[in-house]
């Protein structure tokens, strides 16, 4: 179970001319991710869902709130005592191809942090091998033909459950997978999400799925959370198919209007929401904070900022002032 | 001057690469036709050759690759694959323009975008570099951004998308009426994504241009093109009206890859992943079909055969199985 209460980060940047600025990646987010379960973040880029993610994995620091792994917080710890906390979680990157020590085998990459396990847990050496081999069996590979290949030797699919294989020595509880499949061939991409659910029902492990693709959120189970985060703000979460069904933060509409439309098997929703203007970091920070770019921005909006909860409007938590229902996505095609 | 939106006529294309292991091809014994006026939209994965053949229309093919045989016949032009050196320079840019995948280098990052269009307009031979400026600030202030900032600007000081911009811009400035756009989407998120789609529907329709949209994302194609072609292993093995491919897709890759696209609604285990995975250059089959070994319709003939794309009705499809069917 990993838990954030009002988690808060600031980027301080240097200006030559104007002097310094701050960038707000995350403006307070909640989230809980139970043992097992799963959460997609989904937002534009810039949004603050890599930063949230990263976070979790414990490679970026936070300036406010609170993180904590199986109840221990993570805030008041030094960086040495957090790192065991943090082996339970682990990530996995967008791009297998840069992600993978060209000059290793597969077998020299995993057992790197094989032994160190072994080591911690006091094990023998002879357990490595054998658990190198079983980790490649999870994620679907041939351990005979795989081990003593490089990476460039493998497809980009390969090379991703290599990446999955690698996360998976250090008996992970949660893997955080950031746009995991954008880099991956379509015909091969359900096969690493259809991987990622496996290992949840068989392993355990709880996924973290950041991307900007709602639809494949879906394949990582069904029970799964979606977070949608605009501006570093959660403006609306709930269960992944409530959301997709009957969106109502005029956000999350947008977003899901923006999926292409397979004209001939589908046909678009009948009310697509389309933002204004695009995103721009600049925009002042006043009142509810897609304001500018709403439609159906009114008065209020732009001077009072709406907070998450739930209203009668729809059962999940939506931080919006005027929620409505809208079709918004796609149809199948009525034969 | 109004240039008409020109047809384009590829012809039995083969382009080859040269490796350790003799010269291998990346796009083989193409065929397609483009016609004026119309968006296509060519899909496929990577290896399958699609930017290879996108290249071959400015027969910017680099060593060790060459064009071995066919023909790209442009009207306006004649046949690409004859053309070198100076007449070959002027073609690219004033006939044909090229959008390279933004979020890569296709900028200069020491330059700003108006210095590169100064640039462009001397190459060509512009006289009339202020009417040039004047027409890309109209093109960028069409696609919605402000531009005299981004003529001003370098290249890191742009978001993805109004890069993005900035290349169809500059495909578009020489007046060029057939623009081929490289993976125009690729690392952008939906929304921008939507509205980057949506421009070049609107710029193809006000300025009559034939187009040509290579993806890896059918999702891509079925937004914006009206003919769809899929490639797989340096072979068409599909190609008709969009709407048609997609709601009674023939090939088996075809009906495939439309099975492996997540959606937002239906049932999630219709999903499936292809089996298998794609060739590369070294591991496609030298003989009879390069699909057969993801095949769930694979026969005899398909070992030995190369299926030949059969035209029945708009529909253009290369499978031994297809052809069977219908005779059956």
């Amino acid at each position: 179970m990993i838990t954030g209460t009002g988690v808060v980060k600031t980027y301080k940047q240097r200006g030559k001319v104007l002097g310094a600025r701050e960038v707000q990646a995350l403006r307070g987010v909640d989230f809980a991710i139970p043992k097992g379960g799963a959460a997609s973040f989904i937002g534009e880029s810039g949004c603050g869902k890599t930063t949230l993610g990263r976070i979790i994995a414990g490679l970026e620091t936070y300036d406010g709130g609170e993180v904590a792994i199986d109840g221990v917080s993570m805030t008041e710890l030094k960086p040495k005592q957090r790192q065991p906390h943090f082996r339970k979680i682990q990530m996995i990157h967008q791009d297998p191809y840069s992600a993978l020590n060209p000059t290793r085998t597969i077998h020299q990459t995993l057992y790197a942090p094989l032994s160190l396990r072994a080591k911690q847990t006091g094990r023998p050496a002879s357990w490595i091998e054998g658990r190198a081999t079983e980790v490649l069996s999870l994620v679907g590979l041939d351990p005979a033909t795989v081990l003593s290949r490089y990476p460039h030797q493998l497809s980009g699919g390969m090379r991703q459950r290599v990446v999955i294989a690698r996360a998976l020595t250090v008996d992970p509880e949660m893997l955080v997978a950031d746009e995991a499949v954008s880099m991956i061939d379509v015909s091969l991409r359900l096969g690493i999400l259809a991987l990622l659910k496996d290992l949840r029902e068989r392993l355990g492990v709880s996924v973290l799925f950041i991307t900007h693709d709602v639809a494949t959120a879906r394949y990582i189970g069904d029970d799964g959370e979606l977070y949608v985060i605009y501006r570093g703000q959660v403006v609306e979460r709930g269960p992944v198919d409530t959301i997709i069904a009957d969106p109502v933060h005029p956000y999350t509409q947008s977003l899901l209007s923006a999926i292409p439309v397979l004209h001939g098997l589908e046909q678009p929703g009948e009310h697509p929401v389309m933002p204004l203007e695009s995103l721009n970091e600049s925009q002042s920070d006043e009142g509810c904070l897609f304001a500018r770019r709403c439609p159906f921005r009114a008065e209020r909006c732009t001077t009072e900022r709406p907070l998450l909860r739930i209203t009668e409007a729809a059962p999940q938590e939506h931080a919006c002032f005027y929620p409505e229902r809208r079709s918004v996505i796609a149809r199948p095609m009525e034969v | 001057m109004t240039k008409q939106a020109p047809g384009v006529r590829i012809d039995g294309l083969t382009v080859v690469y040269k490796t350790p292991a003799g010269e291998l091809p990346a796009v083989r014994g193409v065929s397609l036709e483009l016609p004026p006026g119309s968006i296509t939209g060519i899909v496929g994965e990577s290896g399958s050759g699609k930017s290879t053949l996108a290249l071959s229309l400015l027969n910017a093919v680099q060593p060790p690759g060459r064009i071995s045989a066919g023909s790209v016949d442009i009207d306006g032009l004649g046949d690409v694959v004859g053309l070198a050196g100076e007449q070959l320079r002027k073609a690219r840019g004033r006939h044909i323009g090229y959008v390279f995948q933004a979020a890569q280098n296709s900028l200069n990052p020491l330059k700003t975008v108006g210095k590169q269009l100064l640039d462009l307009g001397r190459s060509h031979g512009v006289e009339d570099l202020r009417g040039l400026v004047r027409e890309a600030k109209d093109l960028l202030g069409r696609m919605g951004l402000d531009g005299a900032r981004v003529l001003d600007s370098h290249q890191h000081e742009l978001s993805g998308g109004m890069r993005q911009r900035v290349g169809i811009m500059l495909a578009l400035v020489l007046n060029a009426h057939l623009v081929v756009l490289d993976e125009p989407t690729t690392a952008l998120d939906m929304i921008t994504q939507a509205n980057i789609l949506k421009i070049v529907r609107e710029v193809h329709d006000e300025r009559g241009l034939t187009t040509l949209v290579i993806t890896h994302d059918i999702g891509v194609v079925a937004e914006v093109a009206d003919r769809l072609a899929v490639m797989y292993g340096g072979r068409l093995v599909e190609q008709g009206p969009t709407r048609e491919v997609l709601a009674s897709p023939e090939h088996p890759y075809t009906r495939g890859l439309i099975r492996a696209i997540p959606r937002l609604v239906g049932d999630i285990d219709e999903a499936q992943a292809l089996p298998g995975r794609p060739p590369t250059l070294a591991t496609v089959p030298k003989r009879g079909c390069v699909f057969r070994e993801r095949c769930a319709l694979r026969m005899d003939v398909c070992d030995d055969v190369d299926p030949e794309a059969i035209l029945r009705g708009r529909r253009t499809v290369a499978c031994h199985a297809v052809a069977v069917k219908e005779h059956a």
